[in-house]
Parts: C-alpha cells; sequence; structure tokens
C-alpha cells in the first residue's frame, strides 16, 4: 500500500523528469529570419521602466519588419525577463540565465539590454563567451567596459557590450564641470539613493566637483523606500551650499524634488538622467519641479529633426510618451538593423560574430545623432545635454519634451 | 516495505539530477537549474532552523550575504592592502599573490573556492551564534521580527563599506572555482554538478541531523519549550546550534552563488529573499527535508522555465473560455502576488505543506486497541533499593512570590529516599508551583532547595533534570507531533552524548547509542503492556487521554531519575485504570524509585503513600501518614469548610 | 542656520514623523495586545488606505495642490476623506481578519504571523500591479501657509497632524477607558480565558480591535498624503518598520507606549541624521529595536510578559 507521501514524492520524479525531457529542445531551422534578444527587469519595481525601453526597441523593429525587415530578413524577438519575484527586482543571476538562453540560441545573433548594470556585470563575460554582442540603453556603469576588468567582462577580447548611453565616468564629471563654470556654484552638497547608478554618478560627480575647486559639505544617502527626506534636507539647509546634486533615479528623486522645493527654495539643484523623466514631472509636479538641471547621457533629440516623427509613431503605437530610455533603445535597435544590412550586403552569413564586428564598426544616423563606438563599446560621441524644467503652460504639466529646456553640453573635462 | 518505493524514488531522482546536462545541453536550462539548487539549499537550510527547531527566522538572507560576500571578497581584486612580510606564509599556502602595480607591490586575495566553502560556512555559523546568543531566548515573534532586523541590517552595511564590498555597485572579478587546473569559466555545467553534491550533502546532513539525538532534541523544542527543558533539553544552546547549522548552509551557498554570477550586490540579499525562502519551506512542507527541496527546485524552476509557457496556456485558456483579462495576464509580473498567495492558501489549508515531514503509521488490531486494565504493576524492573533512607529532598523555608501574589510562604518539605510522599491540597494552594520551584521553571524568592546534598534552587529546568529529578505536568505536555517512541527517547536526551558532528557522521559509537537508546525505550514502553508498544509510532496527539499520561511518565523514566515527581498522574482515568497506574507506581517505588506526588483522589494516596504534606494557600498546613492527615481538622476545614469540621 | 536653530528644526520634523508613527503604531498595538500577533499586513492596509484617501479626494474633484480651499468647504473635504480613508482601513483590516486569520486562531506557533506576511504581500503587490511602481501625486486642498519662528519653519499641514493625531489618540485612550467595549478589549488583553468565562465575546473585541487599529491606520495614511504630497505603492514598508519599533520601544501591547515610542523614534531618525548620517538611520533603528527586546522586552510601558507562550 503507496502512502500518500510516497505518492507525491513519486509523482514529483515524474513531474520533474517529464519537465527535464520536454526542455530538449532542437535547434529551430528558421529561413530568412534572425532573432534579437531584449534582457529586461519585466517583474518587480523597475517593470515599468523596463515597459518603456522595450516599447522603444520594438517601434524600430517593427516598422523594420513591416518594411520587409533588414536586408530582407525579418527580425524575431526574444524576450527575456531579468526580473524575478526572489530579488523583487533586476537579479544578476537570473539575468546570467537569460544570457546563457540567448547564447545558447543559435538564431540569436544580437540583443538589446540589459536595463541594469547589476545584470551587466553577470551577462557581459557569458555574452563575451558566447561572442553575442549586446546593445544596452540604459546601464552606465563605467567598469563593465573598462579596459581595467576587460579580462573579467570581456575573457574573449573583443567588444561586447555596447551602449547608446554615456557612462557615469561622463555625466557625473561633465555636470561637475557645467556646475563650476556655467553656474558659477562654489559649494555642493552630494546625495546618492544607494543605488548602483546612483552611488557611482553621485561618486563621479563629487570627484570632478573637488577637482574644480568647488567645496564638497557634505555626502549622504537616501533610502529610497523612506519618504521623508526632511531631516538631510534641513541638514543641508543649515550647512547652506551653493547647489545640491542628486544621484539617483525617480524613486527617490520625486520625493526628494518635493521635499527640497519647500525646505531649499533658492538653492541651485541638479542631478543625473534619473531625474530626467515624465515619473519626475507627475510625481513632483509643479511648482516644485520647476528650476531642476537634470542632464541626459545623449545628445539632445528635439534638436534632431529626425527625432519629432518617431516621438509621434511612439505616442500613437504605445499611448504615451517615450521616455529616454525609449529613445535610446530605440536608437540600439537602429544600430542592430543597421549592422545585420551591412553583413548581408557584405555577401557574409548572418552570424552573431559578423554582427557584432558589424556593429564595433557601426556609423549610424539617429535620433541621437550619428552613433559610432569606441574600442570598448562605450559611444565615442561622449555628450552630456544638460536640461532645466521651465514650466510651459502651453503644453501638459507630463510632456518631458516641452517642460525640460535645453541648455546646451556639459563641458567636458580636459 | 514503504522503503523500497522511497528508495527508487530517491534512485530515480539522483539518476535524473546526475544525467540532466548531458540529456539536455541548453547551457541556459543547466544555468537556472543551478540556480535553483542553491535555491534547495538555501531552502535546507531554513527548514533546520524554522522546521526542525521551530525559530522564525525571517532574516535569513543575512547569512546568504555574508557567505556570498567572505568569498567575493576572498577571491577578487576587491581589497589590495600593500604588500609586508606579513603576507608571506599566506603567499607559500597559495591564499594570497604579491601582484605589482603602479603604486607599488599589493596583496591580491586568492582563497580557493573549495577552501571557501567551509570556511564560508564557519564565518556564517559565528555570525549566526554572534546575532543568536543574545536574542535566541526571545518568544517565536519577537524573535522573528529580531531576525528581521538583522536580515535589513546586513545588506545595508554591506552597501556602506564600500572599500569593502564595492557597495551598491556590486563587487568586480570574482574568481570562477578551479579544480586541478580545470578553469570553471562561464560554463554552466561544472556549476550545476557542485550544486547537486553540495544539496546531496546538505540533504544527507539535514536528514542525519533529523533522525538523531539532536533533530528529537530541536523538535521538543519546537513543539513545546517547556516541556523540552523539563526533559533536559538546553534550549538555549539547542536553538543557538539550529541557528548557527542553518547559517552554515546558508554560508556556503553563499559562495556558490557568487562563484558562479561572479559577482555580489547588497540588493541581491534583501527581505524579498528571505520572504521567498520561507515561501519554498513553507510550499515544500515546514520540517520535511525532501518536501522542502522539492517545494524550492520548483518554485525557482517554475519562475525560469514555466512561466512564460503558463502564461501562454493561460491566453489560450483566456481566449477558449471567452475571458478577457486571462489573455492578456502576465505571470511574470504577478509571480510576487502568486507566491504571497501561496504562503496564505498554504497557511489555511494545508500547513503541512506538500510532502508533509509526518510519518506513516500502521494501523491496530482489535487486540491492541481494547486492552484490559492489570492489577499487577510493573513486573520486569531492575530493583534499584540501596537500602539509604536519608532525605533525597529538602526544602526549607521555600517561598515564591509572583509580583504581588504569595505562591508559596515558608514550605519545609523533606523526602526520604526510596519513599513516596503526596502533596494535598485545594486548588490555588500551590502544589504546582512548588514542582515548578523545584525544577527551575519558576524563580525562587527565599529558601533552599536540596537534592542529594546539592542546593538546586539557582539551576535551570534541564540542569534539574541531570541531576536526577523527572517530572510530569499537571495538563500533560508532550510533543504532540512526534511519535510516542519519539517522545519518550527525548527523555534520554540528558543520559546520551551523541552530538551534531557524531550525529552527521554516524560513526560506530553514535550508531551503538542511538540502538541502544531505542531498545531502552522499547522496553519502557513495554512495561504498560500493550498501551503504548502498539502506538511507538504513532503521533503522540492521536492517544487517548489515558495513554498520553502513560507515554508521559515513560518520558520520565527514561530520563533514567532518581526523583519521580508526579503531577496528578491519575487525573481524567476511570477507577480501573486508576487503580492499575497506582500499582504501577507502587511498583516503581518498591524497586528503588522515590517518588513526589500531587494527588486529588486520596485513595491512591492511601496506597502509595508513606507520607502525606498538605498545602493550602501556599503554606504547608499538615503532614503526616495518610490516616492521621485525613483527620486533621486544619486539613478538613481547607478542603471542606469550616462547618464540616464540626460535622 | 545656526546650530540651534537647526536642531530645533530637526525636533519639530521628528515630532511630525512621530506623530505618523505613533499613529501607526498604535494600530499595531492593539492588535498585538489581544491576539499577540504580529501583524505584517498592517503596514501595506496603511499603504492602500492612502490610495483610498486619494481616490476620495478626486471624487470631489481635486488634483494637485493647485486647488486650495478654505474654511467650511476645507473641513468638509478633509471630513469626507478622513471618513472614507478610516472606513476602508478599518472594513480592510476586519476583512483580513475575518478570512485569513480567524481560521487559525488557535494554532500554535508562528502560522498566523506567516500567513500575515503573505496578506501584506499580496496587498503589496495588488496595488504594484494595479497601480504601478510610480509616485502618485496627491491632491491636497490645503492652503499652504508657513509660520516662521526665527530660523524655524512651521507649517499649517504640521500642526494638521499634530492635531489630528492628539485628538484620534485621545478618543482611543476615552474609547479603551469609558467604553463597555474597550474595557471588554482591556480585559481581554489581559486574559482572554477569564474575560471570555465573563461572558466577552472575543470574536467581537478581535474584530474591533482589527478595526480601530486599522482606521487609524487609514487616517495615518490620508495624513501621510497631505503631509508628502504623495504616496507610493513602497510607502508601508520602511514606515512600517519604524512604527513597529515605535510600538516595541513604547511597550507592545501599551497605547500611551505606542505614543511616546512613535514621537522617540521620529526623533532619533531626524536628530541621528542630523548629528551622524542619513544613510545609517535604518541600522540605527533596528539596533535599537534589537536592543530593547534583548534587555527591555516590556519596553517603557508595557505590562509584565504576556501570559502565554
Amino acid at each position: 500500500m503507496l502512502s500518500r507521501r510516497v505518492l507525491i514524492l513519486q509523482l514529483s520524479t515524474t513531474a520533474l523528469v517529464g519537465a527535464l525531457v520536454s526542455r530538449i529542445r532542437s535547434a529551430a531551422a528558421a529561413d530568412k529570419t534572425v532573432k534579437i534578444g531584449i534582457n529586461l527587469p519585466f517583474t518587480g519595481a523597475d517593470a515599468h521602466d523596463a515597459e518603456l525601453i522595450k516599447d522603444g526597441a520594438l517601434l524600430a523593429i517593427d516598422e523594420a519588419n513591416a518594411q520587409g525587415g533588414a536586408a530582407g530578413y525579418k527580425i524575431e524577438v526574444l524576450l527575456l525577463d531579468d526580473g524575478t519575484a526572489t530579488a523583487g527586482q533586476y537579479d544578476p543571476a537570473q539575468a546570467a540565465t537569460n544570457a546563457r538562453k540567448m547564447v545558447a540560441d543559435k538564431g540569436v545573433v544580437a540583443a538589446i539590454g540589459p536595463q541594469m548594470s547589476g545584470s551587466g556585470k553577470a551577462m557581459s563575460p557569458i555574452l563575451s563567451q558566447g561572442d553575442l554582442a549586446t546593445i544596452t540603453p540604459s546601464s552606465t556603469n563605467p567598469d563593465i567596459t573598462d579596459p581595467k576588468f576587460a579580462g573579467q567582462y570581456r575573457p574573449k577580447g573583443k567588444a561586447i557590450y555596447f551602449r547608446t548611453v554615456t557612462t557615469d565616468a561622463f555625466q557625473g564629471p561633465n555636470m561637475a564641470n557645467y556646475y563650476a563654470d556655467v553656474l558659477k556654484v562654489k559649494s555642493v552638497y552630494v546625495l546618492d539613493d544607494s543605488g548602483a547608478y546612483g552611488v557611482g554618478i553621485a561618486d563621479t560627480f563629487q570627484a570632478q566637483a573637488e577637482k574644480r575647486g568647488i567645496k564638497v559639505l557634505g555626502r549622504d544617502q537616501l533610502n529610497p523606500k523612506e519618504t521623508d527626506y526632511a531631516t538631510t534636507l534641513t541638514k543641508i539647509k543649515s550647512l547652506n551650499p551653493d547647489a545640491l546634486y542628486y544621484g539617483g533615479v525617480a524613486q527617490a528623486g520625486v520625493k526628494v524634488v518635493k521635499q527640497a522645493s519647500d525646505i531649499l527654495p533658492k538653492m541651485i539643484k541638479g542631478g543625473g538622467d534619473g531625474l530626467y523623466g515624465a515619473e519626475i514631472l507627475r510625481g513632483a509636479g509643479f511648482p516644485a519641479a520647476a528650476g531642476w538641471y537634470a542632464t541626459i547621457a545623449a545628445p539632445n533629440i528635439l534638436e534632431n529633426a529626425e527625432a519629432a516623427p518617431v516621438i509621434d509613431r511612439f505616442a500613437k503605437k504605445y499611448g504615451q510618451q517615450p521616455e529616454n530610455y525609449s529613445i535610446t533603445a530605440y536608437d540600439a535597435a537602429l544600430v542592430i538593423l543597421d549592422a545585420i544590412k551591412r553583413v548581408a550586403a557584405s555577401g557574409k552569413e548572418i552570424t552573431r560574430e559578423a554582427v557584432r564586428d558589424a556593429m564595433q564598426t557601426a556609423r549610424v544616423e539617429t535620433i541621437q545623432g550619428e552613433i559610432t563606438f569606441d574600442e570598448n563599446g562605450d559611444l565615442q560621441n561622449r555628450v552630456i545635454s544638460v536640461f532645466r524644467i521651465v514650466k510651459d503652460d502651453k503644453y501638459p504639466p507630463d510632456d518631458v519634451l516641452h517642460q525640460y529646456k535645453y541648455l546646451g553640453v556639459a563641458p567636458q573635462s580636459s | 516495505m514503504t522503503r523500497t518505493p522511497a528508495r527508487l524514488a530517491v534512485f530515480g531522482i539522483t539518476a535524473a539530477a546526475l544525467l540532466f546536462p548531458l540529456v539536455n545541453q541548453n547551457d541556459a536550462d543547466i544555468d537556472s537549474a543551478a540556480n535553483a539548487l542553491a535555491f534547495a539549499a538555501l531552502a535546507l537550510g531554513l527548514n533546520i532552523v524554522v522546521g526542525f527547531a521551530g525559530l522564525l527566522d525571517l532574516g535569513y538572507a543575512a547569512f546568504f550575504a555574508i557567505g556570498a560576500y567572505a568569498y567575493g571578497v576572498a577571491s577578487s581584486w576587491q581589497l589590495q592592502p600593500a604588500w609586508s612580510g606579513f603576507w608571506e606564509p599566506f603567499q607559500w599556502l597559495d591564499l594570497v599573490i604579491r601582484f605589482h602595480t603602479a603604486g607599488g607591490d599589493v596583496v591580491h586575495f586568492q582563497v580557493s573556492f573549495w577552501l571557501m566553502l567551509p570556511i564560508a560556512a564557519a564565518i556564517a555559523a559565528f555570525f549566526g551564534v554572534l546575532f543568536g546568543a543574545p536574542t535566541l531566548r526571545l518568544k517565536g515573534d519577537y524573535l522573528a521580527i529580531v531576525t528581521l532586523g538583522f536580515g535589513e541590517i546586513v545588506p545595508i552595511v554591506a552597501r556602506n563599506i564600500p572599500s569593502v564590498t564595492n557597495g551598491a555597485m556590486g563587487l568586480n572579478g570574482v574568481a570562477a572555482p578551479r579544480f586541478f587546473g580545470f578553469d570553471f569559466g562561464i560554463d554552466a555545467t561544472p556549476y550545476y554538478y557542485v550544486g547537486v553534491a553540495i544539496v546531496a550533502f546538505l540533504i544527507l546532513t539535514s536528514q542525519r541531523l533529523k533522525d538523531s539525538r539532536i533533530g528529537r532534541a530541536w523538535m521538543a523544542i519546537r513543539e513545546d519549550e517547556v516541556a523540552a527543558t523539563a526533559m533536559g533539553v538546553d534550549r538555549v544552546r539547542y536553538k543557538l546550534l539550529a541557528f548557527a547549522i542553518g547559517a552554515a548552509f546558508a554560508g556556503a551557498t553563499g559562495t556558490f552563488y557568487v562563484a558562479k554570477l561572479q559577482t555580489a550586490t547588497p540588493e541581491m540579499f534583501m527581505f524579498p529573499v528571505s520572504v521567498m525562502i520561507l515561501v519554498m519551506v513553507v510550499f515544500g512542507g515546514i520540517g520535511s527535508v525532501w518536501g522542502v527541496v522539492v517545494g524550492a527546485l520548483i518554485l525557482q524552476i517554475l519562475q525560469s522555465w514555466f512561466l512564460e509557457d503558463l502564461s501562454e496556456w493561460l491566453h489560450a485558456l483566456g481566449r477558449f473560455v471567452g475571458v478577457d483579462w486571462l489573455q492578456h495576464v502576465e505571470l511574470a509580473s504577478s509571480i510576487e502576488l502568486i507566491f504571497g498567495l501561496i504562503l496564505v492558501l498554504m497557511m489555511l489549508y494545508r500547513r503541512e505543506g506538500l510532502i508533509p515531514a509526518a510519518r506513516r503509521t500502521r494501523t491496530l488490531s482489535l487486540d491492541e486497541q481494547t486492552v484490559q486494565p492489570a492489577r499487577s504493576g510493573f513486573t520486569n524492573l531492575a530493583a534499584r533499593d540501596d537500602g539509604s533512607r536519608l532525605p533525597l529532598l529538602e526544602i526549607v523555608d521555600l517561598a515564591v512570590r509572583f509580583g504581588g501574589l504569595v505562591a508559596l510562604q515558608s514550605v519545609e518539605l523533606s523526602v526520604p529516599a526510596h519513599s513516596v510522599v503526596a502533596v494535598i491540597g485545594p486548588n490555588g494552594s500551590g502544589k504546582s508551583t512548588l514542582f515548578n520551584a523545584v525544577t527551575g521553571l519558576v524563580p525562587t524568592d527565599q529558601g533552599t532547595i536540596r537534592f542529594a546534598g546539592e542546593e538546586i534552587g539557582r539551576l535551570r529546568p534541564h540542569q534539574v533534570l541531570d541531576r536526577g529529578i523527572a517530572r510530569t505536568f499537571q495538563n500533560i505536555r508532550l510533543f504532540p507531533n512526534l511519535s510516542v517512541l519519539e517522545n519518550v527517547m527525548v527523555g534520554m536526551h540528558a543520559r546520551l552524548v551523541t552530538g551534531p558532528v557524531g550525529a552527521v557522521l554516524r560513526l560506530p559509537a553514535t550508531r551503538g547509542e542511538e540502538a541502544a537508546a531505542r531498545e531502552r525505550a522499547l522496553e519502557i514502553l513495554s512495561l504498560f503492556g500493550n498501551r503504548l508498544l502498539p502506538r511507538a509510532e504513532h503521533p503522540a496527539a492521536s492517544l487517548s487521554y489515558a495513554n498520553r499520561r502513560r507515554t508521559e511518565i515513560a518520558r520520565a523514566l527514561a530520563a533514567q531519575p532518581k526523583l519521580l515527581m508526579l503531577d496528578e498522574p491519575t487525573a481524567g482515568m476511570n477507577p480501573a485504570e486508576t487503580l492499575e497506574l497506582a500499582d504501577q507506581i507502587g511498583s516503581l517505588n518498591r524497586y528503588g524509585l522515590t517518588v513526589l506526588l500531587i494527588e486529588h483522589k486520596l485513595d491512591v494516596v492511601a496506597m502509595l503513600a508513606d507520607k502525606v504534606v498538605v498545602l493550602d494557600h501556599g503554606e504547608k498546613i499538615a503532614e503526616g501518614p495518610p490516616a492521621a492527615v485525613r483527620r486533621d481538622e486544619e486539613v478538613i476545614r481547607a478542603y471542606l469548610g469550616r462547618s464540616a469540621v464540626f460535622a | 542656520m545656526s546650530d540651534y536653530g537647526v536642531l530645533l528644526q530637526q525636533v519639530i520634523n521628528g515630532l511630525s514623523l512621530g506623530a505618523m508613527y505613533a499613529l501607526l503604531a498604535l494600530g499595531f498595538t492593539l492588535v498585538y495586545g489581544i491576539l499577540e500577533l504580529i501583524n505584517f499586513a498592517h503596514f501595506n492596509v496603511f499603504m492602500v488606505s492612502s490610495f483610498v484617501g486619494m481616490w476620495a479626494l478626486e471624487l470631489l474633484g481635486l488634483s494637485g495642490q493647485g486647488q486650495v480651499l478654505t474654511g467650511l468647504a476645507l473641513a468638509g473635504t478633509l471630513l469626507f476623506a478622513f471618513a472614507v480613508t478610516m472606513l476602508a482601513g478599518g472594513v480592510l483590516g476586519v476583512a483580513i481578519e475575518r478570512l485569513s486569520l480567524r481560521p487559525l486562531r488557535g494554532v500554535p506557533g508562528t502560522a498566523a504571523m506567516i500567513t500575515t506576511i503573505g496578506v501584506s504581500y499580496i496587498l503589496f503587490n495588488v496595488i504594484l500591479l494595479t497601480v504601478g511602481a510610480g509616485s502618485e501625486n496627491y491632491p491636497n486642498p490645503l492652503p499652504v501657509v508657513r509660520w516662521q519662528f526665527g530660523e524655524v519653519i512651521i507649517e499649517l499641514k504640521t500642526l494638521l497632524i499634530w492635531g489630528v493625531a492628539i485628538a484620534l489618540m485621545m478618543a482611543l485612550q476615552l474609547f479603551v477607558n469609558r467604553t463597555r467595549l474597550g474595557k471588554a478589549m482591556r480585559a481581554t488583553a489581559q486574559d482572554p480565558e477569564a474575560a471570555r468565562m465573563m461572558g466577552v465575546d472575543v470574536d467581537r473585541v478581535v474584530v474591533t480591535a482589527f478595526f480601530l487599529g486599522s482606521a487609524l491606520a487609514g487616517a495615518a495614511a490620508l495624513i501621510f498624503g497631505l503631509y508628502y504630497n504623495y504616496t507610493s505603492f513602497i510607502i508601508g514598508y520602511t514606515a512600517g518598520l519604524r512604527a513597529f519599533t515605535a510600538a516595541v520601544l513604547g511597550g507592545i501591547g501599551s497605547i500611551p507606549g505606542a505614543m511616546v515610542g512613535g514621537v522617540l523614534i521620529g526623533l532619533i531618525e531626524t536628530l541621528g541624521g542630523q548629528l551622524i548620517a542619513v544613510r545609517w538611520t535604518d541600522v540605527i533603528i533596528f539596533s535599537i529595536l534589537i536592543l530593547v527586546l534583548v534587555f527591555v522586552p516590556t519596553g517603557l510601558f508595557g505590562r509584565a510578559a504576556p501570559t502565554k507562550s
């Protein structure tokens, strides 16, 4: 007589074995299609931003497919989620698994993503081993493409982690230059949101600010899950610096903007590209958001006449305005499509190695201007654009393209 | 007979696990299987803490983080102290190398992965003891909150000390393991096999601990802490042990996980991870070794392999039945919600989990179910009367107060060796308090308690048991989910010596001790004839009231006490059973056991007691042989009221 | 700002925070006092209630901080919003008790606490999936009025918090000490068995405790939204842990303890942030939690350890 317990154990075994067997895949022989992997954190706290990035990339891919594909090859998308319930957000372990998945799938010739640098660190070595290039529209941690860590992140040597954003190695320091040269700031207080991106950009800003002779009166770290930042802001008020710099994303950023307008109304306030976006406008609203400076790690989109129709198409297709990273994702897709076209034109087979090499030598006109990569995979055109939020009553208050006034390019460090 | 299908299942699973990468060459699948194995290991560790010992730990991921960062720091380029002579021996041991940089020579840590596995386990265990020592005596829910606090603090500290951990940005350059020159690199398969080995080892360790003296002690603590200490289990020590071993499991797994990922960020170890592991344990079956492994594997693999497929099926189902939201639901983003639902539904409807930790019980024959009470007492005990009549237990001027309430006042009591002394008195007179004071469950405010010449008033309950006093409780405190046999074997805890290492290694000495203990326990059960022996494997909660009482007495006897303290042993028994038990107690005494007895049934008292002590309102009002006490005026007044004296 | 000025301002900040923590801690301590149950779901009831409050205000046509009301219109709006939010909170709390906790009454061990963790997760994710992860701008009809005393600024909304918090706490004290149901609650908290034998309907008492506690969380939630002009799915998390520490510090099960504890934690947060650094606030507060539980488990005002083991 079998006990229920043993029965369950046996059923589980059978189920597991069945599952294992069903996972054996045969390589799908597809003609005239290539796959692009898109790896983003669709589960958890970053899900919203992930959707916007995906939408940007898909807009470009769908438009290409509607016109017959890239060099006649239809583009299929392999969507992968590197967010897990376990982590509650992006999960580097899942990202690594996804990287392997993409590498194992012979049809995948290039990838877009990841969103977060933590995932990037886990994925890059695997992608390098598999010769599969990826373009990230938002991962800005400089370590991954830093030649110092090449042995870790690209063991095979060639650049594999391309970006359509400039890294924090430039976004932070260039803004420090802007503070020093244009805003004539003599003293600053630096805040970050304790996230990987925020800490990184605040660190680079602070280092450059000190080099430029700006006195850094203090540096502290905010907890994005907390609501009340009055303590820190009051402390900053008592120290009375000329300016405030916030490195971090909107989760804490919204609260900083809101509360700083009460406590530090007259101070010069700015931050990185975490402060550039509809969430800041919607979450903080006016009058709180007015006057804040923000940077993006790309040239200004609006200046480029090609941008407007893309923005319109995005808005029409998805019912909302594209964000900064939707555009960089769109551009990333354009780079891959261009690479595929050039490989086909040269008569070679569309393999991931060929696509990677083509990407390395890319020279693509995109919304953010002409994109070329250096030998590490970083953008050569290291433009950091500075914006200021100035209320424009002619447009809805969460219209990013019109409420952020373009001020110019942040000075490069010499 | 039921072990063969179970063995086959285990063999099948092992074979499947070993052959899997050969059958499915997809690197991504192997990788997610390896991740799932890591979580199975974590679930096994938490199972020891929550499942075996009953300690709710809501910050388990803290130990995961500690093990991860320990390896990460010890084998990456993160720390580069300046080179000095101090590091020479470490270089000789191949733990560090001297690295030339532009700024001078520095130390590069490259401790081997294999070495770090046990070291990280030890470091995590150390922190387990550090956290646990001040906090494990807290009540269950308070403990949960405190562990939650630790679980929050550790990632924050990791984030705030970037010089050591690279803070929020995560470690770079964590080295992959090397096996005799073969570098694991990025290929998932070698990690998978290491994962299988780790999980197999942890399953074996868990199983062995569970079926040992250690496991019994843990489960006793889980079921009823008070009874456990009264039976000789040092609960602080064993709680710490559970905590430390659980932490060690997590520490080793952390090393494995980070070696595979080659990076670590503080966000990988936050509260949702702790909750997730708890969900796996709850889902799989709290306390069940295989259960939590299956639970962890199912939930992890569900997330990485089947979620998209399941979403597709739901979409198809939605189209089929025409329900709109089904067609659009994305399980991936709702997975946290689903896990919350699993937690709630499991707690409400299937608390034992998927594969319960319960045991299999044989149905009883009709003969075994109906047993006639016998009147001969125990007939196969070894005589232990050494002839001495000196006082074994001496209580002098004892006072116990609870705040303003005086429970005992100026109580004097002397129990001569090999005698039976009965304590009687109206309800609320302090009898049970007296017992609690002697056995250390309640602190005394005044007076001395001497046992065999030694002052025991300050001792903790398990120490009192160790000295030779065993007791039963007025409202029967058995370990409900343990079998009758296991209950009795807990009683032997203080008389056995196997420690955790012995339990895991199952040395011949340990096996011999276990076998002997089991035999002795069965012997004790057989004293009660057919009442307990057929039910030896049944959970104690399933027994009749009278049988539970007998089991409790058997458990106390297992401790080989010199003094047996019985608190209303015949309460709730019918007259025939009462007399049967009274005879049995009498025979225990004849063979040398000293008995201190609280009883309400005066015929039992008259039958058994050499001396009777009467308490009323916390004070002794009479003492003497049963016949004399029965006629004592004070006693009559206390029991029946003033008017009865003149009746 | 002078050192003295900034410290004073931080004290004011701390007292505002403290008032909110006190309200949250009260609801939590009420349930614990009766059931000896740590209700993890409490803090997400708070979070859900803040959204209900937001929707109530939006129902009245308000959005953003632009439309300011005064006088009777303001009073009426606030009353409506408080009533709706507190009712919603109370109902949610009672529903949770009925559906997920009553079936587990009497089950030993930590099954009930684990269930509240699950419920907490469910509430959190339902909001995350329906409303999204973004911050919501809270509709706020309060006029922005600031008074400056030397270097220190006090706003109207600060007075609002204190006013409402004190009023609610006094009402709660009155209820618990002067009404029959309140007396029944205190009796049940001390000894459920005896209370039941004296004819107290323990089920009703439990439901009342949950309703009151969750309604207080609802009030705290509306205050929160009006004070910070913001809400999001995550607000329960940190506020919850801090309020919990406040309840423990004050003595779990004690109503005055929760109030005092809340204020203390608020002050520790702001003064700690000012004098040390904000990045260590969590560590400081958790350390306090652990130290209090280990060395003074009954807290400042707590009774002796409860009888159940």
